[in-house]
C-alpha cells in the first residue's frame, strides 16, 4: 500500500514534467484518454468545447468516426469546426488520432497506452503532431487516469514551436450512468480544474451511448476563464 | 529545457514500469459454451490478483463485460483470453456476455482469504 501510494506520488510527480509553462496558442480542454482499446469496436464521437473568457466566447465542435484496426490499435479521424472572431462557425481542422493499448488491464501495478495524433489547419499551412503516454491506476471504484503530450507545431502560417500538456481525471465508478469526476487540464499557459459527470447507457448487442460533461475553470491567472465541454460517444 | 524535462519524463515512467511489477497472480478457468459461463460463480481470495483464463468453446465471439469488476473484453470463438481482476474487497461482482446478456452471466464472490479455495 505504502509502496503503492508513493510510486503514484512519483508518478504525478513524472506527469506534472510535462505541464510546466509553455507557450500559448490552443485550447487545453478537451477530453480525457483512457488506454484501453476493444477489438471490433467502432464509434462515432460527437465534443463540444465552450470556453468564456472576459473578452470572447470560443466555440469548437468535433465530429470523429474511430474504429479499432488490431486488437490494441483504433483509429479515428475527426473534423474540426471553431467560430472565427467575426462569429462565423466553419470548418476549422482535420485531424487523424492513433490509440495503442500497450498492456493487458490489471495485468501491471497500472494500465499504460499511447496516443498518437495529427492535425492539418483547413486551408493554411499550420501542422500539429502529437505523442501522449496514457496511464490509468484502479483504487477499488475510483479510477485515476492521466494523459502526458509533447506537441510539435510547424507550418507557414504557425511558429514552429514545441509545446507540452498534461491532463488528470479521477472518477469515482458509482454506477455506469453516473460517475462523478474532477478533471485537471494543464498546458499552453492555462491550468484549470473543475468537475466532471461520466456515464453510459448500453443498448442491445456491442452498442453504447457514452457521455462526459465537464466544467473547468482556469486558475493560474486572474480574470474570468471557463470552459464548457460535453462528449458524446456511440460505439457499436 | 523541454527537451530535458521529456527524458526525465521517459526515465521516470520506466523506472515505474519496470520496478512495481505485476503481482504474482492465482488463476480460475471459466469455459463458455453455449453462451453459458461455466463455473458462472468463482469465489476468489480478498486483496489479491487472480487472473481469470475464459475458453470460448463457441463459435461466435462474446464480449466479457463487467461494470462491477471495471472489466470489458472481447472473447475470440476457439480461444482462451486472459482477464486480470483484483484485488478486490469483499463481496459480490457481476459479469455478463453482451452478446448473450440473458444466459451468459457470472458472478465473482470475494471471500476473506483463509475462506476461499
Amino acid at each position: 500500500m505504502t509502496r503503492s501510494f508513493f510510486s503514484t506520488v512519483l508518478l504525478c510527480s513524472a506527469f506534472s514534467l510535462m505541464s510546466l509553462p509553455v507557450l500559448a496558442d490552443g485550447m487545453v480542454v478537451d477530453k480525457v484518454y483512457h488506454p484501453y482499446v476493444l477489438p471490433f469496436e467502432r464509434e462515432v464521437e460527437w465534443r463540444l468545447l465552450s470556453r468564456q473568457t472576459d473578452d470572447r466566447n470560443v466555440l469548437a465542435q468535433r465530429a470523429g468516426l474511430g474504429w479499432a484496426i488490431t486488437e490494441s490499435v483504433t483509429v479515428e479521424g475527426y473534423m474540426i469546426g471553431e467560430r472565427d472572431p467575426a462569429d462565423n462557425f466553419d470548418l476549422a481542422a482535420y485531424e487523424l488520432e492513433a490509440r495503442w493499448q500497450m498492456v493487458e488491464q490489471g495485468r501491471y501495478w497500472a494500465d499504460w497506452g499511447m496516443l498518437f495524433e495529427l492535425e492539418k489547419r483547413h486551408k493554411i499551412s499550420a501542422y500539429e503532431a502529437t505523442i501522449g503516454m496514457l496511464f490509468e491506476k484502479e483504487f477499488g471504484k475510483t479510477s485515476l487516469t492521466m494523459n502526458a503530450f509533447i506537441v510539435r507545431e510547424w507550418g507557414q502560417a504557425i511558429k514552429n514551436e514545441w509545446e507540452s500538456e498534461f491532463r488528470a481525471q479521477l472518477r469515482y465508478r458509482y454506477d455506469p450512468a453516473f460517475q462523478p469526476a474532477i478533471e485537471l487540464y494543464s498546458g499552453e499557459d492555462f491550468v484549470g480544474v473543475g468537475p466532471a459527470i461520466i456515464g453510459l447507457y448500453r443498448f442491445a448487442g456491442q452498442r453504447q451511448l457514452k457521455w462526459e460533461v465537464g466544467f473547468v475553470s482556469e486558475i493560474s491567472h486572474s480574470g474570468k476563464d471557463h470552459s464548457f465541454r460535453l462528449a458524446l460517444e456511440f460505439e457499436f | 529545457m523541454l527537451v530535458i524535462r521529456s527524458y526525465m519524463f521517459v526515465i521516470s515512467l520506466f523506472y515505474l514500469f519496470f520496478t512495481p511489477r505485476a503481482l504474482a497472480a492465482d488463476s480460475v478457468n471459466i469455459i463458455l459454451k453455449d453462451h453459458l459461463f461455466m463455473p458462472a460463480e468463482i469465489e476468489i481470495p480478498a486483496g489479491k490478483k487472480v487472473r481469470l483464463i475464459i475458453d470460448n468453446q463457441d463459435d461466435t465471439a462474446e464480449e466479457f463485460d463487467s461494470f462491477d469488476l471495471n472489466r470489458e473484453k472481447v472473447l475470440f470463438p476457439h480461444r482462451k483470453s486472459v482477464i486480470y481482476i483484483g484485488p478486490l474487497s469483499i463481496g459480490e461482482y457481476r459479469f455478463f456476455g453482451e452478446f448473450s446478456p440473458n444466459t451468459a452471466q457470472g458472478k465473482v464472490i470475494v471471500r476473506e482469504s483463509t475462506d476461499a479455495p
